[in-house]
């Protein structure tokens, strides 16, 4: 194999691979603005550092993907604006938002949650049964 | 067999080397190699504050997990591209026995790179940042990253272009990971409203950076230290580097595939992402067997070519075990299914990134910076030492975290617990993982003061 070969084949490649890419990147549906608003907010306060989105972040606190079917949006809201002490800590709060930006945050928690994720996280036989 | 030989490489292969010439970017090299290690060390020490703020609840810190986080997802990834803009200047050069185009803009380029990477871990020591994983800082410092690697690549396409005719596969392969470095890092500069678009092309950095360019600019690292040292005859060495370069091009490419399973693409990268994974494992076993070549024609070695290749060889050993075939094992789709978003990802993330590339870039800086003197009896066997307890650390640390996902998976994914019920069942193996990260960090500041030692014995003579 020679320099030529091996260029013509990098750059085909590459070009194919960012194509089927940016093709299989499309949403279920357009982004409602308030969602894309909390994206902004998500990303301000580096939630990604602590909890996961698709499981892609961090190890210390709950997967967000579906995390709007169990509660009401109110509940979310609430504990962002007045967020209570973390586990294990006895003292440490959950980072505060405030009111506009909380509500942001849960709309685009809403909308994470429309997006198809091809059965995971794996769910339990027993639907609803919350042990 | 003959089908085989089709894709070996066929050019002129009776280069001599002349061992003896230094050139003006083997000097510059050595302040990108000499920044890389002293970020390995504060690495080291960020690393394992925060695998202790994680098992000390209310930890006071000026800088919250969060950013702890951050900063140190940032240094894994730009010491060692700090480092590799070293290697590559050094055994580039060293390689095509030419100096390089322009050591002025190699020079710049330097202070470009340490300006933004320094700004990075500044802006979010004060919790200033974009939240994005793995690209927390602020736009505008991955552009600055850009600029660096843009001007690397032109370097190198200048210096290769030099003379057409005479552009060695080692040198070819180190130019190309250079510009998918820059070509893959490029996209990550933008905002995205999509978050399907942002997880995607963070994944060209999290995952191509490392199976991919990265990969490139090691292979050929390791193609020219064989040469170059005349541990190898080049025929041997640099036979089988397109394939194998090729390989890991084609391979990384579509073998991003294993991280797009969950995130909202269409269920065809499910087949697509675990079946080319299995591709992504050729260009090791072709690896593997560059190194077997290099050490079966060994008959005298310096110390300094054996602590280098000690270090080399722990490459080789996670690249195999914990990048490859573990790897390998959570690309298989029900696997990942459970592992995904555990411990368990967490455990091989460090096997792989820091097993593989760190190991790498610090042969190659270890080599660059030692040029020129031998390390003494004592030094070599403290270098040796700091190598036992970087690995033995990093398995420990890794194996307590695969085996905390493991029940993590279970008791969460698979009985349904509740997430944070499991996560404080999972505290004794966070305390194992900060015994071994206590012993890694020993290694690893060890090492960085054999490596600096060795800097300051040749500072004057180059």
């Amino acid at each position: 194999m020679k320099l030529r070969t091996f260029l013509l084949l990098s750059i085909s490649s590459f070009g194919l691979f960012v194509a089927v890419t940016l093709l299989s990147a499309k949403l279920p549906s357009p982004m409602p603005e308030q969602a894309v608003a909390g994206k902004l907010v998500w990303q301000r306060h580096n939630c990604v550092s602590c909890h996961s989105l698709f499981g892609n972040g961090g190890y210390e606190a709950e997967d967000l993907t579906n995390i709007t079917t169990k509660e009401d949006p109110s509940y979310f809201i609430n504990y962002l604006v007045q967020p209570p002490v973390m586990r294990p800590n006895k003292h440490t709060l959950h980072p505060a938002l405030d009111e506009v930006d909380a509500e942001n945050l849960v709309h685009y928690l809403e909308f994470v949650q429309t997006i198809p994720t091809l059965g995971w996280p794996p769910q339990q036989e027993e639907a609803g049964k919350n042990s | 067999m003959k089908l085989f030989k089709l894709f070996s490489f066929r050019g002129k292969v009776d280069k001599s080397i002349a061992r003896k010439q230094q050139f003006i970017a083997q000097k510059i090299s050595r302040r990108y190699c000499l920044s890389a290690i002293a970020l390995f060390a504060l690495q080291g020490v960020v690393a394992l504050l925060g695998a202790v703020d994680l098992v000390i609840p209310d930890l006071p810190s000026p800088i919250p997990f969060e950013y702890g986080r951050a900063i140190h997802l940032g240094l894994a990834d730009f010491w060692p591209l700090i480092g590799t803009m070293g290697m590559v200047y050094f055994f580039t050069t060293a390689e095509l026995n030419r100096e390089i185009y322009s050591p002025r803009l190699a020079r710049w380029q330097y202070w470009i790179v340490m300006f933004f990477s320094i700004s990075i871990f500044g802006t979010l020591a004060l919790r200033i940042g974009n939240g994005r994983e793995f690209l927390e800082g602020m736009p505008i410092f991955y552009v600055g990253i850009c600029l660096a690697l843009a001007l690397a690549s032109y370097n190198l396409i200048r210096t290769l272009l030099m003379d057409k005719r005479d552009i060695t596969p080692a040198a070819g392969t180190m130019t190309v990971g250079m510009i998918f470095l820059l070509l893959l890092l490029l996209p990550n500069t933008i905002t995205y409203s999509n978050p399907i678009t942002d997880e995607t092309t963070k994944f060209w950095v999290v995952h191509l950076w490392e199976e991919m360019a990265f990969e490139l600019t090691s292979a050929g690292f390791i193609a020219t230290f064989y040469i170059v040292s005349g541990l190898a005859p080049r025929t041997q060495v640099e036979k089988w580097l397109y394939l194998e370069a090729a390989l890991a091009i084609v391979g990384g490419l579509y073998g991003t595939g294993h991280h797009y399973y969950w995130i909202g693409f269409p269920a065809v990268w499910l087949v697509l992402g675990s079946l080319v994974s299995l591709v992504e494992v050729m260009p090791v076993g072709l690896l593997l067997h560059m190194t077997y070549k290099g050490l079966k024609s060994i008959k005298i070695r310096s110390k300094r070519e054996k602590l280098t290749l000690w270090l080399l060889l722990s490459s080789v050993f996670h690249h195999v075990t914990g990048a490859s075939l573990l790897g390998l094992l959570m690309s298989v789709p029900w696997v990942n299914l459970y592992m995904h978003g555990t411990y368990f990802t967490s455990g091989h993330a460090h096997l792989a990134l820091f097993g593989t590339l760190g190991f790498a870039v610090l042969a190659g800086c270890y080599y660059v910076l030692s040029r020129g003197s031998e390390p003494t009896l004592k030094g070599y066997r403290s270098g040796v030492l700091a190598i036992i307890l970087i690995n033995i650390g990093l398995i420990t640390m890794s194996s307590a975290l695969l085996v905390a996902g493991l029940k993590e998976a279970y008791l969460w994914r698979i009985l349904g617990m509740d997430f944070m019920e499991v996560r404080l069942l999972l505290n004794p193996f966070l305390i194992l993982r900060v015994l071994g990260g206590a012993m890694f960090t020993l290694g690893d500041l060890l090492l960085s003061w054999r490596i600096f030692k060795a800097w300051q014995a040749t500072k004057l003579n180059s």
